[in-house]
């Protein structure tokens, strides 16, 4: 099996450009701790894909060999930028583009100054792997994907590295419920919008926790749902397509309110 | 305020759509790629649009773009100069344009404390590595190339997409209602842009040349049905029926106007009963855009400032 590690992060900038803020500053803590795992599975490459890379029109990845630059958050532009540098490998990302036709996605290639990364990928990327030494595949969220395709995808890119015979760390970039607060709130007092969104977060972490695949499989329609999940819950499409759904557990290294969304750094158990 | 000022005024909005596929067919400097034509029922739209806001000669510039989404707020521009490369996202392959932009701080500031005052939740963005977004400029640049008269960019918080339509719309008529007061406060004589496209059905891939015109036609038929009757609405001046009808063409046509734009223009309008000029329309990868103006100068609906140019050049000092 190509995949040796496989996570799913949140893509809010709050436990980067905020740490200082306790509520956000756990969860910057588990990012650490995934951060660690990654490197320690050794991987040649990470698989990531971000559920706020909105694509409309194809399947985009990125092909630049480096990108860099600064970034700063659309909404969260007062805690200031996010810098970034990231390594490509162009090699399998060229090899995605090429071959999702077979599943019947069409998909473009990225490669241009420029362009704008988006906020999840930078986070997720500076806390594990930071200074950029591990190179990439990014992949789009094509918000006219769903869930099933998402998970074509991700299988596909997993054998496609398996075919290079490249050891995979497998990324998902998103929150758990979406929902959040609209207004102005006291930020150390932060916590999930409303008790049911928090309720179905704990369901899915424990589903992931036990590695019951099948009742997790049974879940997420209703978590997308009822419990708001982010984008439909597609980043853990990613992530468990790409692990061919085998997976005997998880650890949950943080978990907590991103603005009133649910925040929660899962790390697979595949053995 | 200059003392020479008067009561700032809306001296017209305009109905601006934001596709990059018109910069990109108009090939200006700042914009990379390079294209051999198209869309140039828009365009020329855009060229009639230009000569309006010529002769109105405003201060500033107000732009509502749907494409820099704040979840938490309603956003201003709030840095005296932003300048950097915008690459679309979606089609990074037609617009990667180089910017250079005034911003009217200090109406900014004033709209947001306005908006707030409506109970609005609204930021100032001070940031100076803020990245405008690609609607912003596309719509700036197609109604004023020279990029001479600053601007207040504002975000679209997309209230109507976590609220009800309804609901959200209302939050942008608190929005418009407080902007019009920040300009009639500060004295300004202002032009508002409501950067939106009408029906928003669009194709989900391009052709392999994007200018290639053959290819370019409306995606719904229903939906050039709901453009071509709202259109006709406010070519009557029924603006009444346009904003009765406006949560079923949302719905009916995904029309972008629910992002708030066009609500927010003609709120901060009085929601005016005059004709509009009808510039253009034409279609973008499908979507349905119209070019569109409403003089409240000509139809004396304004209370001008002065038309000297000293407040405009005191924006500029003051950028």
């Amino acid at each position: 099996m190509a995949v040796v590690s496989a996570f799913l992060v949140p893509g809010s900038p709050l436990p980067y450009v905020k740490r200082d803020n306790p509520p956000w500053g756990k969860i910057a803590t588990g990012l650490e701790r995934a951060g660690t795992a990654l490197v320690q599975s050794k991987p040649d490459v990470i698989l990531l894909y971000s559920t706020q890379w909105i694509a409309v029109l194809d399947q985009l990845w990125q092909t630049r060999s480096r990108v860099s630059g600064l970034h700063v958050d659309e909404n969260w532009h007062e805690y200031g930028e996010l810098p970034y540098v990231l390594k490509i490998d162009t090699q399998l990302a060229k090899a995605c583009v090429s071959a999702t036709g077979t599943i019947g996605v069409k998909s473009k290639a990225v490669n241009y100054d420029g362009f704008p990364i988006d906020t999840g990928t930078i986070v997720a990327a500076n806390f594990l792997n930071p200074g950029g030494k591990i190179p990439m595949v990014l992949a789009s969220n094509n918000l006219y994907h769903d869930f099933a395709l998402t998970e074509k995808l991700g299988r596909l890119a997993a054998r496609l590295a398996g075919k290079q015979k490249k050891r995979v760390a497998v990324v998902g970039v998103g929150n758990f419920s979406g929902a959040f607060f609209r207004h102005e709130i006291d930020i150390a007092k932060d916590k999930l919008v409303a008790p049911k969104y928090d309720r179905w977060n704990k369901k899915i972490l424990a589903l992931l926790q036990a590695g019951d695949r099948r009742g997790l499989s049974a879940a997420l329609p209703e978590f997308a749902t009822k419990g708001q999940a982010d984008m439909g819950f597609k980043h853990g499409a990613w992530v468990l397509g790409a692990l061919g759904g085998k997976f005997t557990g998880a650890q949950v290294h943080a978990y907590g309110p991103l603005y009133g969304s649910g925040g929660a750094v899962v790390e697979f158990r595949l053995k | 305020m200059p003392r020479t000022q008067k009561k700032g005024a809306i001296v017209a909005g305009f109905l601006a759509p934001h596709p990059p596929h018109l910069v990109y067919g108009e090939n200006p400097p700042q914009n990379e790629p390079r294209s051999q034509c198209g869309w140039e029922q828009l365009r020329w739209a855009y060229e009639r649009a230009r000569k309006s806001l010529d002769a109105l000669k405003p201060d500033v510039l107000l732009v509502h773009s749907p494409h820099w989404i704040t979840q938490q707020g309603h956003h201003f521009l709030g840095v005296p100069q932003l300048s950097g490369k915008s690459v679309d996202p979606i089609f990074p392959n037609i617009f990667r344009y180089s910017f250079e932009l005034n911003v009217d701080v200090a109406l900014a500031e004033a709209c947001c404390a306005e908006g707030a005052k409506q109970g609005l939740y609204t930021k100032l963005m001070r940031n100076p590595h803020f990245r405008v977004d690609y609607g912003t400029i596309t719509t700036l640049h197609m109604i004023r190339p020279q990029w001479d008269i600053p601007v207040v960019g504002l975000s679209a918080n997309n209230s109507p997409y976590y609220l009800s339509t309804e609901e959200g719309l209302e939050e942008m008529d608190r929005l418009g209602r407080a902007t019009r007061t920040a300009i009639e406060k500060l004295g300004r004589r202002a032009v508002l842009l409501a950067s939106n496209t009408l029906c928003h059905w669009h194709f989900h891939e391009e052709p392999a040349l994007p200018e290639d015109m053959s290819q370019e036609h409306p995606q719904s038929l229903s939906g050039y049905q709901w453009d071509m009757r709202m259109i006709d609405l406010l070519r009557q001046g029924n603006t009444k029926e346009v904003f009765r009808l406006l949560p079923q063409f949302i719905d009916e046509a995904f029309a972008e106007v629910k992002s708030g734009a066009f609500t927010w223009m003609f709120a901060a309008m009085g929601y005016p009963e005059i004709p509009a000029e009808l510039h253009g329309y034409g279609t973008v990868i499908g979507t349905g855009n119209a070019v569109m103006e409403w003089n409240l100068e000509q139809a004396k609906l304004s209370k001008p400032a002065s038309k000297t140019r000293a407040s405009r050049r005191a924006i500029r000092q003051a950028a």
